[in-house]
């Protein structure tokens, strides 16, 4: 492939009709409100973020398991937006997904290699005895034993199973794969170890991760560079090592200090605990999507919506209070 | 886990099969009594004697020696007559059971995928649930001859849109799991998704439900033959007898409370076994034994 | 000190089709009055068995505790009767779940359940229990509590419906309150707020808490004392700053190094460095377990290990270890 990103995604908006009846009139919800990202070959983009900020939504969309209300989703360069299930069908060999439930993403009555062989079957890729031997080894790549082709989903563990759902991802030879908190529901002795996995298969296949967490710890482990998105859009873009050493969206700055840190000398004082609630996409405050809950609110936040804008190199924020060239420290609370 | 040897494989089938059956009777209940009826039914000509043999002289003779069953007001051996009645509710039962599970598979799959078809074909189906059997039995017939295979027609229609209600609320509810997902982004086509993800699935209540059905399409012909609208009166079904008996219900009770019985306990039979087997299949409630 | 909580040798086991699982086996600790004791280990350890055990939720047609003593301000809860067990549930020791959503009874108002609790424990009248209500809303700063007294679980978000919980918990002012991983389902920045809410709230009523969770970070954050579970035992206890700087048992020490962190140095030489794996998975508590549970996965491992289980000993004052090879694993990290 010889294009520059193998994921690109601009404007992209996702828009469900909620609650309409035959006398009701249904509403909006704006699950994604104008997203853009690329991710380039062997790259990690994160994208973090609480719950209804639209970071699954985006995931679904890219693979058009949804389809975008509008925007572009660029595919290896070819423009795959139009595309219908039929047209779509050919190209969904470069783009696969690992899910967050490794329970309820693998069929409980195929067996694992039948599971992780469907792929290869549906695009004739191989079948039979060559698909079986494919399969083996894509187990033994993934860590699991190639005897186990055989068993069901349920003899294995947690751990394991999302090796198989990565395997079943891997098999097509993608470009891309959309990793939806690959990590989030194992234990934490066994995250180790599929986060370690992940990242060589993406060394040694040069793969796009579009990796979606609400772990930012998690995050900072994989990405490269890291989106975090609130209600919709992202409010902070940038390359790892600057956002955590200089967040500068209020957002960014909430949820770093939130998480806890397994170090008990670092015991904060924490420096921001946000207050409220995360509001409801379905009545998104005016403005400033964070107004309601930003320590730095100023009166214009209140009706003003910021664009985001790259303010230095390679770092693009959505804030009115960080202008282009401006000063990177940590803002004061405004009265 | 341990390695388990060779030989003992077999024992351990046997005590697994044995604890089954300890712990669900109703399947095995059910399972023995229909067993024993489908055996009944299939050697009818060899166990008993000429279901149709008029013998006036004989006839409201009580069970004895000669007669088990006693005989009815034409003087026909009213066991034999019951073993052949049994050949026709369970030709019913089961062919009804057989062709609306298939029609109603291939219904409930298609609109638990297709939110298009659902919104339309839904809405056939709710119409033809309601009208009752019996009623359109009776029409059917007023059209074409009276026969077997237009009571079984009959029976069919309603019966078709409850098996695939039940199909297709189990494809909804697995059409929003994450496999699901996962086959589409892997490239699997509806077609090959309905097949090879979601059917098997409704396998199991696609058995109970047949099973239910069977047991209701038994009850239906009966009612049906009892007014005049079943299987014609030549050929015996447990409806027809039990008609046949009304007349001299105070003075040769046997005629109807026979047959009566039979039905009820092949019924019950049908509904123990379905009882069980969604005891057994459904995972929420086995996991709470 | 005085202990208000003291267990000894607690063994919770399950009977199930496929065997008895050991869920606890012999797990004693201690909870001094207005500590905050931590219990960590992943899922299967055997940490929530335990805090249901504490209580005697463990539905009797499953599993039962099968050994050992729970004594609470000296008194033996094992063999109290139902009713008085009834006495001391919601009232002296108060407990906290996962999932406030079926926590809460969705039929109810948030009112009518934090009152049901007062009048079920406390001599008071319906209208006083209502207005003790309204000020436990206000002690776990929900706003307009007047409003929200009559409100639904259903109406309310994730992390308000865990204040209920708390105010339901604490509304008879317990002496221990255990909270079973009451931020893993909320938003980090929701965690946040909970977290803090609780240690206020503790400062402020002087409750013990038991917090049981899988994640270190919260562990490092709120508790005073930690207890690490692996397989049904206890493998380690010490104070929190201790535990992290000098954790001594091979699992809890593969465990801090496995978990990413935001604050630490994640690359080196601008690669990614790899996490510290743990390899292989819990083992399966329906056998009994001979030797050390934590043998398969440890690098450490010696034959003695696989043989005998390693006893609980103090190397340091207030750090007790089960491990044979802990000689070795401290010169190791030295």
């Amino acid at each position: 492939m010889s294009e520059r990103f193998s994921l690109e995604v601009t404007d992209l908006v996702k828009h469900f009709s909620v609650g309409g009846g035959l006398l009701r009139r249904p509403r909006m919800v704006r699950a994604v409100d104008g997203v853009s990202f690329a991710i380039g070959r062997g790259e990690t983009l994160g994208l973090v973020g609480e719950s209804g900020c639209g970071k699954s939504t985006v995931s679904r969309v890219v693979l058009k398991l949804l389809e975008p209300t509008s925007g572009r989703i660029l595919l290896g360069g070819v423009d795959v937006t139009p595309f219908r299930p039929g047209a779509m069908w050919p190209h969904r060999r470069r783009i696969q997904i690992v899910f967050q439930d490794p329970y309820s993403s693998l069929n409980p009555r195929l067996s694992a290699g039948a599971i992780v062989g469907e792929p290869l079957e549906n695009f004739g890729i191989a079948a039979g005895k060559e698909k079986d031997e494919r399969v083996a080894r894509l187990f033994e790549r993934v860590g699991l034993h190639a005897e186990d082709t055989r068993k069901y989903p349920h003899e294995f563990s947690g751990g394991q199973r999302q090796r198989l759902g990565i395997a079943k991802a891997l098999s097509v030879n993608p470009d891309v794969i959309v990793a939806d908190e690959p990590v989030s529901a194992l234990d934490v002795s066994v995250r180790a170890q599929v986060l370690n996995l992940l990242i060589d298969l993406q060394d040694e296949y040069r793969l796009s991760y579009l990796f979606i967490s609400h772990d930012l710890a998690v995050m900072r482990h994989v990405s490269h560079r890291i989106a975090v998105m609130y209600l919709g859009r992202i409010v902070e873009f940038t390359d790892k090592r600057t956002l955590f050493s200089q967040p500068l969206h209020p957002y960014t700055e909430a949820l770093l200090s939130a998480a806890p840190v397994p170090d008990p000398a670092k015991k904060k004082s924490r420096r921001v605990v946000l207050q409220g609630e995360v509001p409801s996409a379905l009545q998104p405050p005016s403005g400033c999507h964070f107004h309601p809950r930003c320590p730095y609110a100023l009166p214009a936040c209140r009706s003003t919506d910021p664009p985001l804008i790259e303010v230095a190199p390679g770092h693009h924020v959505a804030c009115l209070r960080r202008p282009p060239g401006g000063d990177p420290a940590p803002l004061t609370p405004s009265q | 886990m341990t390695a388990i040897a060779d030989d003992a494989v077999p024992a351990l089938r046997l005590a697994r099969f044995g604890e089954a059956i300890r712990r669900n009777p109703t399947i095995l209940i059910g399972a023995v009594l229909l067993a024993g009826l489908v055996t009944i039914a299939v050697f009818a000509p060899w166990i008993s004697g000429d279901p149709f043999r008029l013998s006036p002289v004989n006839r409201l003779r009580p069970p004895s020696e000669r007669w088990w069953f006693g005989t009815d007001r034409f003087g026909r051996d009213v066991f034999a007559l019951t073993i052949h009645g049994a050949r026709v509710s369970l030709i019913v039962g089961l062919s009804v059971a057989l062709i609306s599970s298939a029609i109603g598979l291939a219904i409930g799959l298609v609109c638990g995928y297709f939110r298009w078809v659902d919104a339309v074909v839904m809405r056939v189906m709710d119409g033809l649930m309601a009208i009752p059997s019996i009623l359109l039995a009776i029409a059917l017939i007023t059209l074409t001859r009276p026969g077997l295979g237009i009571v079984i027609v009959a029976i069919i229609i309603p019966e078709v849109p409850r098996v695939s209600r039940v199909v297709r609320s189990v494809a909804l509810s697995i059409r929003s799991q994450p496999y699901i997902e996962s086959a589409v982004a892997g490239g699997t086509r509806s077609g090959k998704l309905l097949v090879r993800h979601i059917l098997p699935n409704t396998v199991a209540p696609l058995i109970v439900q047949g099973t239910y059905v069977c047991a209701s399409a038994m009850l239906i012909e009966a009612g049906l033959s009892f007014l005049g609208a079943g299987v014609p009166p030549e050929i015996p079904s447990w409806g027809n007898i039990i008609a046949q008996g009304r007349t001299f219900f105070q003075i040769a009770p046997w005629s109807i409370l026979i047959p009566g019985a039979f039905l009820a306990i092949t019924v019950l039979a049908v509904n123990m076994l379905g009882d069980g087997l969604r005891d057994r299949l459904d995972p929420r409630l086995a996991r709470r034994m | 000190m005085n202990n208000v909580l003291e267990i000894r040798d607690l063994a919770t086991h399950f009977f199930t089709r496929d065997g008895v699982v050991r869920a606890v086996d012999g797990v004693s600790f201690d909870l001094a009055s207005g500590e905050t004791l931590g219990i960590v280990g992943e899922s299967g350890c055997g940490k929530s068995v335990t805090a249901l055990s504490i209580l005697r939720l463990i539905s009797p047609e499953t599993g039962r505790i099968v050994s050992g003593s729970i004594r609470f301000d000296g008194r033996e809860l094992t063999t109290l009767s139902d009713e008085e067990m009834r006495s001391i549930r919601g009232h002296q020791i108060s407990m906290i779940f996962q999932e406030p959503m079926t926590s809460l009874n969705p039929v109810l108002t948030v009112g009518t359940q934090i009152a049901e609790n007062i009048v079920r424990h406390r001599n008071l009248s319906w209208s006083a229990a209502l207005d003790r209500a309204h000020e436990m809303l206000d002690l776990v700063k929900i706003s307009d509590s007047r409003r929200r007294l009559d409100e639904y679980p259903h109406q309310l978000s994730g992390g308000m419906r865990q204040r209920v919980m708390i105010a339901i918990a604490l509304s008879c002012n317990p002496r221990v309150l255990i909270a079973d991983e009451p931020t893993t389902a909320l938003d980090v920045t929701i965690q946040a707020q909970i977290l803090g809410l609780m240690l206020e709230l503790k400062e402020k009523l002087g409750t013990a808490i038991i917090m049981i969770t899988h994640d270190l970070g919260v562990i490092a954050e709120t508790t005073q004392r930690v207890v690490v579970m692996y397989a049904g035992h206890k493998v380690e206890e010490a104070p929190v700053e201790e535990l992290f700087a000098r954790a001594m048992h091979p699992y809890t020490r593969g465990l801090l190094r496995a978990i990413p962190r935001t604050d630490a140095d994640a690359e080196l030489a601008g690669r990614r460095r790899r996490l510290q794996e743990i390899p292989g998975i819990v083992p399966a508590l329906t056998r009994p377990i001979t030797g050390c549970p934590f043998a398969p996965r440890c690098a450490f491992v010696a034959a003695r290990c696989r043989a005998e289980r390693p006893p609980l000993e103090e190397p340091e004052a207030g750090h007790t270890v089960a491990c044979w090879e802990m000689r070795r694993v401290l010169e190791a990290a030295a």
